[in-house]
């Protein structure tokens, strides 16, 4: 291993640095100083806008208009990266500040399923809310970065990415080459989450001046960089309704998602990525009689909004969770109970939303989640606790969510740029070793054990004969890339299908055999408990105690898949709890270093509790399901419920994420005041 | 302008001339090519950049080059594969800061406690793991 991208020796290479916007959206007059801008640098759009999605894409060089802080305006170089910083703050921009432009809606997705309107005249209660998901970023702790160098026709370009195949595509049309004139390699990945699946103005930037300068060109993101202008997430308001019985069986549900995707629509999922997935995920593990969902991605001044682990299905479930919680104080329930008679009883079956879930068992879920937390007894030290003045809450999540998305999903979605397949292609060496080169790439998800493990089992073979390698399109098959826990799923389902091939040619010598596939969906589930205390004095919320129990399917790798979990949920602890990409009113980024952005260190994440129940998919060959967003998901639903319940007793209601000590505050302040005002119109 | 200084990096003499600006990570990764110590957010917050100076540990990050003349640095590169093992971690970024987070309060007297631990790393941000490995792993070295 060469190590991460900043780390591999690049002679004579040229460092880059971007002259950036420092406001949301301004005209660009004059650049003075030895910069690059757009009409220099002629490199094309990517194409982006299948079915139902209008084109905007994000141009490499921002031409004519800034469109957020952070945008790339202008380019340049030096032999090093602190001169051509020193190079970039001495480009002057004649930046003519504009107002705000109206949202253009990008991509709208609407949901129209069973009998809404009679639900709702007939429902006992209805309950109505808006949730908001903050606008936040993955933050990998490795920012992003691209070094390119083009020789004798030949375009090599190193990138800390997820979709080296992807990358190769997208780098070939705007750059008009040919894919086959450009070669990826991916060097160890400091994680991704989701932010390095994405084709980016800099990549194409240090191409295409790789290609005219004729020398290595080099880009080191900084997290300044990182946390303004690469990918942020979420940011989605949700107004739902829910018509429910005093039984608290919940009929049906309304949702109304704004999701505010930001200036530009990315490559290559573009603007559809949040509502889409968020829709279909609202209510998703529950029976419901009728579901009418409208979602829409609206443009604004603000950094484009893509791929992060879980994407929409985040902001679905932080959403349905509160509001099942909700509806369980209104009628004074047992939320687990509700939970109960809400869940989904019969799989596989598709639910209203369109998800066509393969298998799960929800009420096992629960029940293990009950028994494994002591759950009863819970409830008892929260009384207590309750009674000596702690804010102590406990909190749920029932969910499912998609892995291993396929060709025909992205494209019912109008995402044309994502082929969906998953490739391997096997090689047996002159020594008989055998070589695995999948269409994935390793982004510290650690997979390449369960890959050997699945080799070594269906061929017999002794370990210490095989070996993994990704990330190169010159030697890998065309694919997908390594997102939306693929792994687990097409990539180990063409790993197989490979092998089989291999297999039939007796693993001779020389053998070179491909297997491609279009890996259908499947539907992971999990149950999810988390404990939080609230200090009674500065509302801190501090998580205590997290349990996880998980449906991935057949499990290949226990330690892999507990890794994720426990990753996953540290982080989605930290969406709830602490982080947000903020702006002003003015459009101006208010967390621009790692002191206003706040994510989860040591002391502020419980050991994780991990359960597995294994309801095998029928439709993966290994009936294995992917596992990588799990974690997250579930905390956004569980941690932000227990947040909520431990301040319930306060009369407050937590809505807007993330549930930090001044959202807390307020919260309650607002419940004081109109106790204040009721008792007052009472006494009056 | 430049100035001339002179540390030892993992028990090697070094000296040479370098500018007043350099930051002590750009020192070791560009001119000593030690580039097991990484750096995830170059102003001071994520502790990537951790290197021991003089056995105290400090970022690299916001150390200068001519700040550590006369001084001795241990990186990564000069402490045990053991302390933390690779395998501990997912994507690995964050592994060099850790092991010499580690390896300061290994070194202190007394040893701090085992329960101490999330308190005293949490200077270090790892965005794979929970945290948990890395503590259970340091916790066994350590009085309960
Ligand atoms: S790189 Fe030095 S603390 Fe983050
Ligand atoms: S293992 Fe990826 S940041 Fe720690």
């Amino acid at each position: 291993m060469p190590g991460y991208l900043a780390d591999l020796r690049a002679p004579g290479a040229l460092e880059l640095a971007f002259v950036r916007s420092p406001f949301a959206h301004a005209l660009i007059g004059k650049i003075s100083g030895p910069a690059v801008t757009a009409t220099e640098l002629g490199v094309g759009d990517l194409r982006l806008g299948g079915h139902g999605v209008a084109p905007w894409p994000w141009p490499a060089l921002a031409r004519g208009e800034a469109r957020f802080v952070g945008e790339a305006v202008a380019v340049v170089w030096a032999e090093t990266r602190a001169e051509a910083e020193d190079l970039a703050e001495s480009v002057e921009v004649e930046f003519e500040p504009l107002e705000p432009e109206a949202p253009r809606r990008l991509f709208e997705r609407t949901i129209d399923a069973g009998a809404v309107d009679v639900c709702f005249q007939r429902a006992e209660h209805v309950l109505e809310r808006t949730f908001s998901c903050a606008r936040q970023t993955p933050l990998p702790l490795e920012t992003r970065g691209v070094l390119a160098h083009f020789e004798a026709g030949r375009l090599t370009l190193w990138s800390s990415t997820q979709i080296p195949h992807i990358l190769r595509r997208g780098v070939a049309q705007a750059l008009e080459l040919e894919e086959t004139a450009i070669r990826v390699l991916v060097p160890e990945v400091g994680g991704g989450f989701g932010l390095k699946a994405h084709v980016f103005p800099e990549e194409l930037v240090a191409a295409q001046l790789a290609r005219r300068l004729g020398r290595p060109v080099r880009w080191i993101e900084d997290r300044r960089e990182n946390l303004l202008a690469s990918v942020h997430a979420h940011d989605n308001e949700v107004l739902m309704r829910a018509a429910f019985g005093a039984d608290g069986r919940v009929l049906a549900v309304e949702a109304d998602l704004r999701c505010d995707v930001g200036a530009y629509s990315v490559y290559p999922f573009s603007a559809s990525l949040e509502p889409a997935t968020a829709a279909s995920a609202i209510f998703a593990a529950y029976d419901l009689q009728g579901l009418r969902v409208s979602a829409r991605a609206v443009t604004s001044h603000r950094c484009p909004v893509g791929a992060y682990r879980g994407v929409g299905t985040n902001t679905a479930v932080y959403a349905t969770e509160r509001m099942l919680d909700l509806i369980a104080g209104h009628l004074g329930l047992d939320p687990l109970e509700v939970r109960r008679r809400n869940a989904l009883r019969h799989l596989p079956c598709t639910t209203l939303g369109g998800r066509e879930l393969d298998s799960g068992d929800y009420l096992e879920l629960l029940r293990r989640v009950e028994s494994v937390s002591g759950y009863e007894a819970l409830r008892r030290e929260q009384a207590e606790a309750r009674r000596q003045g702690k804010l102590f809450g406990i909190g749920l999540a029932l969910f499912n969510e998609h892995s291993g998305t396929g060709q025909s999903e992205y494209r019912s979605r109008g995402i044309e740029e994502v082929s969906g397949l998953d490739a391997c292609r096997v090689r047996v060496t002159a020594e008989g070793r055998i070589v695995i080169h999948t269409s994935s790439v390793e982004i510290g998800q650690n997979h390449a054990p369960a890959y050997r493990r699945l080799t070594e089992r269906m061929l017999g073979l002794e370990p210490g004969r095989v070996d993994i390698h990704e990330g190169d399109t010159d030697v890998c098959p065309p694919g997908t890339g390594a997102f939306v826990s693929r792994g687990a799923v097409g990539v180990l389902d063409a790993i197989a299908g490979a092998l089989r091939l291999a297999g039939k040619q007796d693993l001779a010598p020389g053998t070179d055999v491909t297997c491609s596939i279009d890996p259908k969906q499947v539907f992971p589930s999990g149950a999810h408990l988390a404990v939080v205390e609230v200090d009674a004095v500065t509302f801190v919320p501090r998580l205590k105690r997290y349990l996880a129990v998980e449906d991935c399917g057949n499990v290949i790798d226990q330690r892999t898949v507990s890794e994720q979990i426990r990753g996953g949920v540290a982080m989605g602890a930290g969406k709830v709890l602490l982080e947000e990409s903020a702006y002003g009113e003015d459009g101006q980024p208010l967390a621009a270093t790692l002191l206003d952005y706040l994510v989860p260190v040591a002391a502020d994440i419980p050991r994780i509790e991990i359960e597995h129940l294994v309801s095998p998919s029928p439709i993966s060959a290994q009936g294995s399901k992917g596992v990588g967003e799990a974690g997250t998901i579930g905390a956004f639903g569980a941690v932000a419920n227990a947040v909520a319940d431990a301040v319930a007793p306060l009369g407050a209601e937590l809505l807007e994420l993330p549930y930090g000590p001044q959202r807390i505050f307020a919260a309650i302040q607002l419940a004081t005041t109109s106790k204040q005002k009721k008792g007052r119109r009472l006494g009056g | 302008m430049n100035v001339e200084i002179s540390l030892a990096v993992n028990g090697r003499e070094w000296a040479g001339e370098v500018e007043p600006r350099l930051t002590l990570a750009d020192l070791l990764r560009d001119h000593l090519a030690l580039t097991g110590t990484h750096l995830g957010c170059e102003h001071g917050v994520c502790g990537a950049c951790t290197v021991l100076l003089d056995g105290q540990a400090a970022r690299s990050c916001l150390t200068l080059a001519v700040q550590a003349d006369g001084r001795q640095v241990t990186t990564v590169e000069g402490l045990s594969e053991d302390l933390l093992p690779r395998e501990l971690f997912q994507c690995g970024f964050c592994r060099s800061g850790f092991v010499c987070s580690a390896e300061a309060l290994l070194r202190r007297e007394p040893l701090p406690r085992a329960v101490e631990l999330p308190e005293l790393l949490a200077g270090n941000i790892c965005r794979c793991t929970g945290y948990e490995p890395i503590l259970d792993a340091l916790s066994a070295r350590l009085p309960g």
